[in-house]
């Protein structure tokens, strides 16, 4: 097992009744890493994040957080957003932050504190007093999420964090986001949004159906599935470059086109043959690595065809 | 702070300033004084509209109040008429409040007609009784003072097995006792459990149930729960406790009450089983709360529990004729129904010590078996939502107590 690992994940399956939902299951979250959780829904991912943090038990396998089996301690160290949200409706806002706060082991006067700074941070210092139901949708979304760091864990797990919030606020919770990875901390999120996970994560697991599908850095697994393929944009005759074996329209470019190259043609090739040609203009070159949100398409789809 | 204590602090002080707890905690005494003084001004206003400092009439044919001697220190006077027709004249010119008629034949028949405006108040009736009996038992050879032909026993009831005393004058109190105990048992158990299940109900449709289970184990929340809102009830008994003490002391000024005291045995019987049956009813609630489905459904078990707790009440009129019957005594050893049976059989008569102990350790192994499975299918039910649960599924769970159940949201669902 990897020192550095903050999660290990060592071969768990579960199942309900006839149902696998999770099956041979295992990786490794590191330290101070945003890990990217991925998959359909009913792949398996909130039972995975339910094994990790007690709530259910593996059929077989084991599960290491924070350097143990999950004690009451490391419990403390942990945050926690479920898929399905909630909050106490009839409290005060603060009075709920820092009930949930002393909950995670906070003396009482660092949970209030703790939340009065965080609320100041969110932009909500004056809603303290105000009762959870009187808050905005996009506001209780924001204190959900408070209440996730309030503690200042180790380690926070949170299922799906950005779904349903608008953007202004999605990049607050970015921001929160970052900020709690710079200081140490450990992410693991899942999501459906690709864009997130291409610009925030630094690995990723896929799964469904319970099994893993893809699992490494988000660069490297982009690479794998690049083509061997370039998209160029701009004036040409694309078809007459040697070592093009085939010109294909870009379905959401404007003018882009997908060349495909011969197995012994590399980019460079192609590049420098382009810029040697005097009727061929590039205003745009590059490879065709293909966004996460086409290899989950095409993982999927291929798991089920 | 250990865990148990934040839940058991936090359920405390959040219930107490709700609305329906401060209701039940100060509403219903100064609903019970107000009702109390309603009565009193009732009563002591109908003792004068026809009662005390008035004149009343008779027209007396049978000759027997021809030269009649009055009761000495009685409020109404009694002024005799000639005929019929003038005391209707003083009647109607309200110089008397009424007249009574006594015929010829009054001495075999003991037939007398009264005439008023008003309905004439049991007082008048006692009085004017008190007046022809002073005169009647002058025809009487006896040294026997008038008092005890008027009223020849005063009881005092001494039960040698419970060790109390009852006086005819406290007899009215007595009633009340075990009523206003019930009463008490009733509202603050019943409050504070349906607190407890709402909270529990509330968490799990808010789905925050599932923050709380990272933070801490169903068992603290349980244990917490049950706690804080148990000493939430205790606040509840001691406030209605002091209040009674007001109200008795209060009405030492009115001889209707002056019986009322809280009998020592009675109150300690009662906290014993109070706090018992809190763990039962609450421990109960949780289980329910855990799995069903909505705040409705929750409320329609909490009915029907109550429901079978007042069941003793049915049967009152039972008890006080005689509260060792057998019926009294199976409802005094079926766990749900036993404290408040028992409540009412000791104020109305004695109950046997035995059944008292019997009772008690019939409701304490109850309470004990319930805690434990409830605790299994609180664990279990926690984070399942909107799924019907049947009454087989929840034998299993206690049965083999399994892992928390969730609720999935894939579209392969697996069959539990």
């Amino acid at each position: 097992m990897n020192s550095n690992a903050a999660i290990s994940v060592d071969h768990i399956s579960k199942s309900y009744g006839s149902f696998r939902a999770v099956d041979d299951l295992s990786f490794e979250v590191y330290r101070g890493e945003i890990f990217a959780m991925l998959g359909p829904n009913g792949a398996g991912k909130s039972t995975t994040m339910r094994m990790i943090l007690d709530i259910l038990k593996p059929d077989t396998g084991q599960i290491t957080v924070l350097g143990g089996p999950l004690t009451e301690s490391t419990k403390d160290r942990i945050g926690y957003l479920p898929e399905e949200r909630g909050l106490y409706r009839n409290v005060r806002v603060l009075e709920m932050m820092v009930y949930l706060g002393t909950l995670k082991g906070m003396s009482r006067a660092n949970a209030q504190q703790s939340s009065l700074a965080l609320l100041e941070r969110l932009g909500m210092a004056d809603q303290a007093k105000k009762k959870v139901s009187e808050l905005s949708k996009g506001m209780q979304q924001k204190i959900q999420f408070g209440v996730t760091v309030l503690h200042q864990p180790d380690l926070i797990i949170i299922d799906e964090p950005f779904s349903g919030l608008d953007p202004v606020n999605s990049l607050v919770l970015k921001d929160l986001l970052f900020d709690f990875k710079n200081r140490g901390g450990t992410i693991v999120m899942s999501t459906h949004q690709m864009a997130q996970v291409e610009e925030m994560c630094d690995r990723l697991l896929m799964i469904n159906r319970g099994q893993q599908k893809l699992y490494g850095a988000v660069e490297t697994i982009r690479q794998q599935y690049a083509l061997h393929a370039v998209i160029v944009e701009g004036q040409g005759q694309w078809a007459s470059l040697p070592g093009v074996s085939k010109v294909e329209p870009l379905q959401n470019g404007r003018k882009a086109v997908l060349l495909h190259l011969e197995p012994q043609a590399t980019a460079d090739h192609i590049l420098a043959a382009i810029a040697a040609s005097p009727d061929m203009h590039i205003e745009r070159f590059e490879m065709a690595v293909p966004d996460l949100n086409d290899i989950f398409i095409r993982v999927v789809e291929g798991a089920q065809a | 702070m250990n865990k148990t204590l934040l839940v058991a602090q936090r359920e405390y002080l959040f219930n107490l300033k709700r609305r329906s707890f401060l209701f039940a905690v100060f509403g219903v005494p100064v609903f019970t004084f107000v009702v109390w003084a309603v009565v009193f001004v009732v009563m002591s206003d109908s003792d004068n509209t026809l009662g005390a400092n008035m004149t009343y009439g008779y027209v007396d044919q049978s000759g027997i109040l021809a030269d009649p001697v009055t009761v000495s220190d009685a409020p109404q006077s009694f002024e005799p008429y000639a005929d019929e027709t003038s005391a209707r004249a003083a009647l109607d010119e309200k110089i008397i409040g009424a007249y009574f008629l006594l015929p010829e034949n009054y001495l075999r028949t003991g037939e007398v007609q009264s005439y008023s405006y008003d309905s004439l108040p049991q007082v008048l009736q006692d009085a004017f009784k008190s007046f022809l009996l002073a005169n009647l038992s002058r025809g009487v050879e006896t040294d026997f003072p008038v008092d005890r032909i008027q009223q020849p026993v005063t009881l005092t009831i001494h039960p040698l097995d419970s060790g109390r005393t009852l006086t005819e004058a406290n007899l009215p109190a007595l009633v009340f006792i075990p009523l206003i105990f019930s009463f008490v048992f009733l509202m603050s158990s019943n409050v504070t459990s349906g607190f407890l299940m709402g909270g529990i109900v509330e968490e799990r449709s808010n789905r925050i149930m599932e923050i709380l289970v990272t933070s801490i184990t169903p068992t603290q929340l349980l244990m917490g729960k049950i706690l804080g809102l148990g000493v939430l009830g205790l606040t509840q008994l001691v406030v209605w406790g002091g209040a009674g003490l007001i109200l008795i002391n209060v009405g030492q000024q009115f001889p209707f009450l002056n019986g009322i005291s809280f009998p020592l045995d009675l109150m300690v019987v009662f906290v014993i089983f109070f706090l018992v049956s809190y763990f039962l009813l609450a421990s109960l609630m949780a289980g329910i709360g855990a799995v069903v489905g909505s705040e409705q459904e929750s409320r329609q078990f909490a009915s029907l529990i109550s429901l079978i707790l007042v069941i003793p009440f049915f049967f009152l009129t039972t008890f006080i004729n005689n509260p060792n019957s057998n019926l009294a005594l199976a409802l005094s050893f079926i766990p749900f129904t036993s404290p408040i049976t028992i409540l009412l059989r000791m104020g109305f008569g004695s109950v046997p010590f035995w059944q008292i102990a019997v009772s008690l350790l019939i409701l304490l192994v109850t309470t004990l078996f319930v805690i434990w499975a409830s605790a299994r299918v609180f664990r279990w039910g926690l984070l399942l939502y909107g799924k019907r649960i049947g009454i087989r599924q929840l034998i299993r769970v206690i049965w083999s107590s399994p892992e928390m159940g969730v609720s999935h949201s894939g579209s392969a669902r697996g069959n539990e």
